[in-house]
């Protein structure tokens, strides 16, 4: 017989039906105690007693009625969700009847909790869910070729193949490629960027058809150009059909030839490039068709292009899979040792992957993370500080609580529910900043060509450490409030007369650390947002071995009007022509890449005369083909010999310009003009050498770079249409006008080839600098935020200071103290505040300075000038801060201060 | 959170007033309160407000009946009186403190025996 289990029921029995019946039966007990109270009154009196000495007696002999009746709700009632709910109606009153402090409060919270947010979802979408709308995504994995090297590289479709068909711990592989597709009519094209990829691709990634279906069937196979099919983007389905059923079926000219759209992707597919959005897939196997350059490349082991997605095998780790690819690979080195001789793969986990913004992304999320943690901090202090003055003011209800028998277990329950409620409504006020902020990522990124990028969305991991985050911050904040009310002394408390706004010295003390550590955050973020502005600054400021002023570029997909190699060469000549005749152009050139774009460009594997490599010299130096006029527009030094001409192109021999670093690498001793380099299957005479320039990044090393004619060539076959074509214009006049200028010409030459990313040369490298430019221009957003919440914290603290001592104030004012001597006191302890402040910050950011120096360019993280300046501009602030009060103070009655209560 | 030992001094007065009920018959709750008081002789100092806490546990879990009545000046008061599961419980509850005090005191002599 299971009494225990009997007596429960029989307990929660009794709750029910005590639920159920409300308030009734309350009124019963009450009486009987009343009853019982009386009668033993009564019985004192007859004892001797008078009648307040008796009732007295039988009060204290009868124990405390409150506590009794909270017994006896706690049997019959759920005492705990009936003290929840009382917590939070009561959290409600104070909060309405407060609207000043739960204004500050929540506008506080809300711009901790957004920048925090805001930042979390561009990790989260960048980083930890970079293929929204896939099927079990950890599960998949990028396949990257590596060159004898070491370095990555692109792989090849034949290569692509023999993975495929031979490893077995790998389920599905799939290629993708991004690629900007022209699509459209006679009438209109537009631009559309899309990914070519294997039949399986969505399997892979496991994504069902929204309406339609994916590549089935023969469309799987590897015979090329032979399934002019797509599958379209949602938004892309939502802008051009009206997510009507009829775009299945529906015939799309991409590139100048029909496809025909057999489904849709779902609405949170983007593709299968974190962070960027694509609108449209094809099979990799109308690559050469897309392309114009027939089937060759799809069968060249040596046409490296290709992106490689893969499924790891069920129970299959990555390091099982991954040296099953690299004995695959060597194996394959060995077999095909003509072309793949050295070269090897490996797996990597899709957010390690080299293609898409992660790269570059990394560095900055990272340090904004940090940043934005930091003002957390100051905002949970500030909240704390805002606490602990309304606490005090509540001191005295505490105090009759307590005494009137609340567990101070009760007290800081309703404590912290208040927080809470606070921290919710900051939370919603901070995701509504954070949705209207998250969008604001593409504006950073910068303007050149890349696919749409994806809005970072508040998706449930997103909301889910939102809500994680308002909750550590009640935590966090109601800790210093709770204890300081708990440890009260009731006594002390109760017989301080009539000061309704005091608050002892272990409050002050909290206070005072808050705020100090408040300064000390806000003066971390400013040195460190300073040092990343001027590091910013040094990096803009590097020459970039050419002259970008006055130059005006434009980007041309000639494989998509499906021009061949003979019609781009045509385009070029004709299009170089116009623009050399509009009023205000002084040069004219085109090449096939723009230094310091976001892409690498294209190398070539090269063999100089005279210069034995070493066994694991990588040979394969990055080129630009130029046309002639390339270095004088450019203003790039010509050293020695002489610029490419129109001369220079079939049935003359082919020629190389190289440049300094090339030579003192490769060509150390002897005469460089009329020395032979082999590449392309051919030798090269060398005719020129040309001062070195950047070429991806300002911040690079100086690497061996080569220049080659951009000429069309039957044999050679060197430029080919869809490597992508690029003109520059140098006008004396307006650049605008020139970009203008680029537009109607190419218009003229070609109505079906677009103009695109036309731009000034300065926009465009300005583009290479986004890294650095995001993480100075938040970070100094981030230190300006911390900053002023930190004034914000110092003010308070200073002005309540004032109102606590007013009463003294004025009795020293009586005295004969000077008006300035008051003064002096209030600003003597701001000062000590912000001094303290600034040393603990400055401290701070010294230890961090290792970490963060990583991150800066030619400049350590201990500059004396930008610690100095902070130090000043905090201090002078903080005075100022601390004098607005003072002078308040200063100007009081004495004879009003000392009445002051 | 009530502590351990005040549960025990709970179970206690529970067990005193099933005993004053079974002995004496149904009683109000300032009866039951005098009758504990004089048989405990000032020895027990607790509160006696928590008598009505125990009159309430002890009606839910069956043990005691309350029903409303007059008393003897004539005021309306309540009535407990033990029911056959009090009865049974009270039973149980004194064997095991007899068995208990038995054992406690043997081994207390055992140690007298030293």
């Amino acid at each position: 017989m299971s009494t225990r289990r009997e007596f429960r029921l029989r307990a929660f029995a009794a709750k029910v039906r005590g639920f159920l019946r409300g308030h009734k039966r309350d009124g019963e007990f009450d009486d009987e105690i009343q009853e019982h109270l009386q009668l033993l009154a009564e019985k004192f009196m007859a004892q001797g007693m008078s009648r307040e000495e008796a009732a007295a007696a039988a009060r204290r002999q009868f124990g405390n009625v409150t506590l009794l009746q909270e017994d006896r709700r706690a049997l019959q009632r759920f005492s705990f969700f009936e003290a929840l709910w009382q917590d939070l109606r009561f959290s409600l009153r104070i909060i309405v009847k407060s609207p000043g402090f739960t204004a500050t409060a929540v506008l506080t919270l809300a711009l901790g909790i957004g920048a925090n947010t805001t930042i979390f979802s561009w990790i989260h979408s960048v980083l930890l869910n970079p293929l929204p709308g896939a099927g079990d995504p950890h599960r998949i994995v990028e396949l990257e070729s590596l060159a004898p090297s070491g370095e990555w590289v692109p792989t090849s479709y034949l290569d692509f193949r023999d993975f495929r068909d031979h490893l077995n711990l790998v389920e599905s592989m799939s290629v993708a490629k991004p690629m900007a597709l022209t699509v459209g009519n006679d009438v209109h094209v537009e631009r559309v960027w899309g990914e070519t990829v294997s039949g399986n691709f969505f399997d892979v990634l496991r994504v069902q058809a929204e309406i339609g279906r994916f590549f089935s069937g023969v469309e799987r196979d590897d015979a090329q150009n032979a399934h002019p099919v797509a599958v379209i983007s949602h938004s892309f389905w939502h802008s051009h059909y009206n997510e009507s059923a009829s775009a299945i079926g529906a015939i799309l000219r991409v590139n100048r030839t029909p496809y025909t759209v057999i489904g849709v992707a779902p609405k949170q597919f983007h593709g299968s490039l974190a962070g960027l959005s694509f609108d449209l897939w094809v099979p990799a196997t109308m690559y050469g068709q897309l392309t114009a350059t027939g089937t060759w490349m799809l069968e060249d082991r040596k046409a490296r292009m290709f992106r490689v997605l893969a499924r790891l095998a069920r129970g299959v780790t990555l390091e099982q899979a991954r040296s099953e690819l690299a004995s695959l690979a060597g194996f394959m080195a060995k077999a095909d040792a003509d072309t793949n001789e050295g070269m090897s793969a490996t797996l990597l986990p899709v957010w390690k992957s080299h293609y898409g913004i992660q790269g570059s992304l990394l560095a900055p999320l990272t340090i904004l993370f940090g940043a934005s943690g930091v003002v957390l901090l100051i905002v949970c202090a500030n909240i704390a500080n805002l606490l602990l003055v309304r606490a005090a003011g509540r001191r005295k209800e505490f105090s009759i609580r307590v005494a009137l028998g609340a567990s101070p277990m009760r007290l800081v329950r309703q404590l912290s529910t208040e927080v809470l409620m606070l921290a919710v409504l900051g939370s919603v006020a901070g995701l509504l900043i954070a949705d209207w902020l998250g969008g604001s990522l593409r504006w950073l990124l910068p303007l050149t060509e890349a696919p749409r990028l994806q809005s970072g969305g508040l998706d449930s991991g997103v909301l889910l450490f939102t809500a994680a985050l308002a909750v550590a911050i009640a935590a966090l904040a109601s800790i210093g409030p709770a204890l300081h009310a708990t440890r009260d002394n009731v006594n002390e408390t109760l017989k301080e007369g009539g000061r309704s706004g005091t608050s002892s010295t272990q409050s002050n003390r909290l206070r005072s650390l808050l705020v100090t550590s408040e300064v000390a955050l806000a003066v971390t973020s400013l040195i460190g947002a300073g040092l990343f502005v001027k590091s910013f600054y040094r990096v803009k400021s590097i020459h970039p071995g050419f002259d970008p002023n006055q130059v005006a570029v434009a980007q041309f997909n000639l494989s998509a009007a499906n021009f061949d190699a003979q019609q781009a060469d045509a385009f070029c000549r004709h299009l170089r022509e116009r623009l050399e005749r509009q009023p205000g152009v002084t040069a004219v050139t085109y090449a096939d890449y723009v230094p310091l774009s976001l892409g690498e460009g294209s190398w070539e594997d090269l063999q100089v005369e005279g210069h034995v490599s070493g066994p694991s010299e990588n040979m394969k130096i990055y080129r630009n083909l130029v046309a002639p006029g390339y270095f004088t527009l450019m203003k790039i030094p010509l050293i020695e010999g002489r610029d490419f001409t129109m001369q220079d192109d079939d049935p003359h021999p082919p020629v190389m310009i190289v440049t300094r670093e090339f030579v003192r690498r490769f060509i150390p001793r002897g005469g460089v003009l009329n020395r032979k380099v082999h590449g392309w299957g051919q030798w090269f005479t060398i005719v020129g050498v040309v001062e070195d320039s950047k070429i991806h990044r300002l911040t690079e090393n100086t690497r061996p770079y080569f220049y080659v004619p951009i000429f069309y060539v039957p044999i050679r076959q060197i430029y080919r249409p869809e490597m992508g074509l690029a003109f520059y214009v140098r006008t004396a006049g307006s650049v605008s006008e020139a970009m203008q200028s680029i537009r109607r010409e190419s218009q003229a030459v070609d109505a079906m080839v677009p103009a695109s990313g036309v731009m000034s040369l300065n926009e465009w490298i300005a583009g290479s600098l986004f890294g650095q430019r995001i993480a100075a221009s938040l970070l100094s957003v981030l230190a300006a935020i911390a900053f002023v919440l930190a004034s914000i914290g110092l003010y308070g603290v200073v002005a309540y200071t004032v109102a606590q001592r007013t009463q003294e104030f004025g009795i020293r004012l009586s005295l004969g103290a000077q008006p300035r001597d008051v003064l002096g006191l209030i600003v003597r302890q701001g000062l000590a505040f912000a001094l303290a402040g600034t040393a603990v910050g400055a401290g701070l950011t010294l230890l961090l300075g290792r970490a963060l120096g990583n991150f800066l360019v030619n400049m350590s993280a201990a500059d004396p000038l930008i610690f100095t300046a902070t130090a000043v501009f905090v201090i002078v602030l903080a005075l100022a801060a601390a004098s607005i009060p003072a002078r308040r103070a200063m100007r009081v009655d004495p004879m009003v201060a000392l009445r002051y209560e | 959170m009530k502590s351990k030992k005040s549960e025990v001094l709970q179970g206690t007065l529970d067990l005193m007033i099933l005993k004053t009920l079974h002995a004496l018959g149904p009683l109000h709750g300032f009866g039951i309160a005098r009758r504990i008081e004089q048989v405990s002789r000032d020895v027990l100092q607790l509160n006696e407000g928590t008598v009505y806490t125990s009159l309430l546990r002890l009606q839910q879990q069956a043990w005691i009946a309350a029903e409303w009545g007059t008393s003897e000046n004539n005021r309306k008061a309540k009535f407990y009186s033990i029911t056959k599961r009090g009865e049974k419980h009270l039973q149980v509850e004194a064997e095991n403190w007899e068995r208990i005090s038995d054992v406690i005191g043997r081994v207390l002599k055992l140690e007298a025996e030293r």
